[in-house]
C-alpha cells in the first residue's frame, strides 16, 4: 500500500488535497447547500424550518408584492431593496476612499529606503493585533462629544480665546466611513506595495531617458503596473466590508439597518432563519457579481496570494 | 533589518511572558478549616448538603450577572469545577441551544422566551425538594410564563422605563408619549429592542404590548416613524455610556443601567412612565439532557441562601426576589440594605409594578414585528 503510494505521484497529490478538500466540503460546501435548502423553506410559529420548496422569501426580498394598495395587481416594496442599495453604497464609499488613502502611502513605503521599509510595514501591521471591536471602542473614545478630539479642541480654543461648541461626530455616518477606512485600510496598502516593490527601477530610468516627465511616468508606467495589487486590495477591503455591521451599529448608533444586520436579525430576532438563508445567499451572489465583473475588467493579478 | 525585526518580536514576546507570570497571583483556598476566596470573602457552609457526584458544572449565563465570589466557593465547597460561558441577548442564548448538542447544566433565559423553550422541549421539570423554595419572595412565584414554577426559579427582575438627567432636561418626561416632544429630537437613545420600542408605541396608542393585530401594528409602525429620526443611539449593550459621556441625555434603559449612571452621577433621574413600565424576570433553568444536573441543583441552593445572593446587591443592582438575602443584608449589609430600599430603581413602588407590562412571545407574528423594525430603520 504505502509502495504504491509512494510510486504513484496522482495518489499523491489526492492525498496531499484530502484535508482540505475536507474542510472545503465540509465547511463550505454542506453549509451552503443546508442554507440554499432551508431559504426555500417556511417559518413554523416557534421559528423552525418547515422544509417545503417555495420562492416565497426570495420575492419577499426583491419586495414583489400582489397585496397591493389602489388595486395594482403587482407592486413593489423597495424596503429590502433599499438595505442592499445602502449596503452596496457604503461599501463602495469605504473601498474608494481606502484606495485614495492607501495607494499614496503603499507608494511611500515602496519607495523608501530598504532598510526603512520593514520598520514602515511593521507599523501598518502593528494594530491588527489589537482586536477589532476594541479598536472601534477606542475610536467611540475619540468622536464622542466631549471626547479626545473635542476636548483637545476646546482646550486650543480655550487657549486662543474663540469660544468652541463642540462637535457631533460619533453616531453620525461619517463616523461610519472614518471607522471602516481606519479598520480596512492595512488590507489595502499590502497588496498595493506589494504591486509597486517589484516594478524595476530601470523602468523609471527608461521613462525618464524617454523624456517623460514625473506625472507622466506614473500615468504611463507605475499606475498600470500597480493595478493588480488595487485590484487585489479592492476584493479584500470590499467582500468583508459588504458583510459588516460592527463598525456601522457602533459609530452610527444603529440607525440604520445594512445587509448584514438584516441577516442576524432574521436568526436571531425574527427567528426565521428561511428568510435569513435567502438573505445571505442573495448578499453571496451580489458579492460575487461585483467581484466577476470587476476582476474582468482589471484583470486578477497575483497579489491577493501575496497579500 | 530582518534581524531588528526578529529583535522587536523578541521584546515584545518576552514582555507577554512577563505581563502572564505577573498575572497569575495567589488563589484563595482552606485556611484553617475556613474556605477563603482570592478576595478574602468567607464562604458560607452550604444550609441543605446536595450530594454531588458530576466533577463539572457548565454555565451559560448573562454578562456581568455572577458574582465571582460565587463561582470560587462553589468550587471549594463542592469541588466541582465550573466552566462559564456568557450570552447577551434571550436570541443568542435560545439559538446556541436549539443548535443542539449543547452541554449547559445551567442558563438563565428571561420571561418571554422561557414558554417557547417549554413547547420546544428544551427545559427540564425542576425537582423543588432539592430547591430552597421557600427563600423566594411569592411575588415573583407562578408567574403566567411558568404557572407553579416547574421549570423555573427566580433569579432577578427589572424593568425598562425612562431615564433623563436633570441637569439638561428642562420639561422631564413623565409618560412614554412624552419622548415624542420635538425638544428631545436628537438627543435620545433608546434599547436596540424591537419588542420594546414597538410596544411602547402600542401602549401610547392604547394597544396591548403583545398584540398581532397587523392594523394597530401599522399605526405603532406609523407613530414611530416620527420618534426614530431623533434617536440618536439604539443600544442594548450599555445606553449609560452614552448618557453618562453626555451624548445624550434621556432615553429608555433598564433597572442596572439607570442604578448605575445615577451612582455615576445623581442628576440621573429614573422614572416608571404613566403607559406602565416593562417588566422582566430572569430565570434559572435546566436546559433538557443537562451533563451534571446534581451540580446544577447544588449550585442554585447553594447560591440562593442568603449569605451568598446578598452579594447581588453589592455587584448588580437588579430587583431582587429572594427575600433570605434581603433579609441577610438586613442584618448584615444594613448599608447596602438601606441603598437597595431607598431607591426607586430597585425597590419598585407597588403601583408601577401594577401597571406594568410583561412581554410575551407572539409566534406567527414575530417576523411582522422584525419587519416592521427594518422598516422603521430603513427609512431615511
Amino acid at each position: 500500500m504505502l509502495k504504491r503510494l509512494r510510486e504513484n505521484k496522482s495518489s499523491q497529490g489526492t492525498l496531499l488535497i484530502t484535508p482540505t478538500l475536507i474542510f472545503m466540503v465540509g465547511l463550505l460546501i454542506i453549509p451552503l447547500l443546508l442554507t440554499l435548502i432551508i431559504s426555500f423553506g417556511r417559518r413554523s410559529a416557534d421559528g423552525n424550518v418547515i422544509y417545503t420548496f417555495g420562492l416565497h422569501n426570495y420575492i419577499r426580498i426583491l419586495g414583489i408584492s400582489t397585496a397591493c394598495e389602489g388595486g395594482q395587481s403587482l407592486c413593489f416594496d423597495p424596503l429590502y431593496a433599499n438595505i442592499l442599495r445602502r449596503s452596496l453604497a457604503l461599501a463602495f464609499n469605504s473601498t474608494v476612499l481606502v484606495i485614495l488613502l492607501a495607494y499614496p502611502l503603499a507608494y511611500f513605503i515602496a519607495r523608501a529606503h530598504p532598510k526603512r521599509r520593514n520598520t514602515f510595514l511593521f507599523m501598518v501591521l502593528v494594530p491588527l493585533w489589537t482586536n477589532f471591536v476594541i479598536r472601534v471602542y477606542a475610536w467611540m473614545m475619540l468622536l464622542r462629544t466631549q471626547g479626545v478630539i473635542n476636548s483637545v479642541l476646546g482646550w486650543l480654543a480655550g487657549l486662543v480665546g474663540i469660544p468652541f461648541a463642540p462637535f457631533e461626530m460619533l453616531y453620525t455616518p461619517g463616523a461610519v466611513l472614518v471607522g471602516m477606512v481606519y479598520e480596512f485600510l492595512p488590507f489595502m496598502i499590502l497588496p498595493i506595495f506589494t504591486s509597486l516593490e517589484k516594478i524595476d527601477n530601470s523602468l523609471y530610468e527608461a521613462a525618464a531617458d524617454l523624456g517623460a516627465n514625473p506625472i507622466r511616468t506614473f500615468l504611463r508606467v507605475t499606475l498600470p503596473l500597480s493595478m493588480p495589487g488595487v485590484v487585489a486590495g479592492t476584493i479584500l477591503v470590499f467582500i468583508p466590508v459588504m458583510g459588516t455591521f460592527i463598525v456601522s451599529d457602533l459609530l452610527g448608533g444603529r440607525q440604520v439597518i445594512l445587509i448584514g444586520n438584516l441577516i442576524q436579525r432574521q436568526f436571531l430576532d425574527a427567528r426565521d432563519p428561511t428568510f435569513g438563508s435567502a438573505a445571505s445567499l442573495i448578499l453571496m451572489a451580489m458579492t460575487l457579481i461585483v467581484t466577476f465583473f470587476y476582476t474582468r475588467k482589471f484583470g486578477f493579478g497575483e497579489e491577493i496570494v501575496a497579500a | 533589518m530582518k534581524n531588528n525585526l526578529w529583535k522587536v518580536l523578541a521584546v515584545f514576546v518576552l514582555a507577554s511572558i512577563l505581563l502572564v507570570a505577573c498575572g497569575g497571583g495567589a488563589a484563595g483556598g482552606d485556611e484553617g478549616g475556613e474556605k477563603v476566596t482570592a478576595s478574602g470573602f468567607v464562604c458560607p457552609e452550604p444550609e441543605t448538603q446536595i450530594e454531588v457526584t458530576s466533577q463539572e458544572l457548565n454555565l451559560f449565563v448573562w454578562t456581568e450577572y455572577i458574582p465571582t465570589e460565587w463561582k470560587e466557593c462553589f468550587e471549594l465547597v463542592y469541588g466541582v469545577s465550573i466552566n462559564h460561558d456568557e450570552y447577551s441577548s434571550n436570541e443568542e442564548m435560545y439559538a446556541k441551544l436549539s443548535a443542539g448538542g449543547s452541554t449547559y447544566d445551567l442558563t438563565l433565559p428571561t420571561d418571554y422566551i422561557i414558554g417557547l423553550m417549554i413547547r420546544q422541549g428544551m427545559l427540564e421539570e425542576l425537582d423543588h425538594s432539592k430547591l430552597p423554595m421557600a427563600n423566594y419572595d411569592p411575588n415573583y412565584l407562578d408567574l403566567s410564563f411558568d404557572p407553579g414554577n416547574v421549570y423555573t426559579v427566580p433569579y432577578m427582575a427589572g424593568n425598562d422605563a425612562i431615564i433623563y438627567n436633570s441637569e439638561t432636561v428642562s420639561d422631564p418626561p413623565e409618560s412614554f408619549a412624552d419622548l415624542w416632544n420635538p425638544e428631545y429630537a436628537g438627543r435620545m437613545v433608546m434599547l436596540d429592542d424591537s419588542r420594546v420600542i414597538i410596544g411602547m408605541a402600542l401602549l401610547t396608542l392604547g394597544y396591548d404590548v403583545n398584540t398581532t393585530d397587523p392594523a394597530q401594528l401599522e399605526e405603532a409602525k406609523n407613530k414611530l416613524a416620527e420618534l426614530v429620526p431623533g434617536v440618536k443611539l439604539f443600544d442594548s449593550d450599555s445606553p449609560k455610556t452614552a448618557l453618562i459621556a453626555g451624548d445624550v441625555d434621556l432615553g429608555v434603559t433598564w433597572t442596572g443601567e439607570a442604578f448605575t449612571a445615577q451612582q455615576e452621577n445623581p442628576a440621573f433621574q429614573y422614572i416608571y412612565p404613566t403607559e406602565g413600565a416593562f417588566l422582566w424576570q430572569d430565570n434559572w433553568v435546566i436546559p433538557t439532557g443537562a451533563p451534571h444536573p446534581d451540580a446544577a441543583y447544588a449550585w442554585i441552593s447553594y447560591t440562593s441562601q442568603g449569605s451568598l445572593f446578598w452579594l447581588m446587591l453589592r455587584d448588580f443592582p437588579y430587583i431582587v426576589p429572594n427575600k433570605a438575602a434581603l433579609d441577610y443584608a438586613q442584618a448584615n449589609e444594613t448599608e447596602l440594605y438601606d441603598a437597595y430600599m431607598n431607591s426607586p430603581i430597585t425597590n419598585v413602588p407597588e403601583e408601577a409594578i401594577a401597571a406594568g407590562h410583561a412581554i410575551e412571545d407572539v409566534g406567527d407574528a414575530t417576523p411582522l414585528y422584525d419587519q416592521i423594525w427594518t422598516e422603521i430603520k430603513g427609512s431615511e
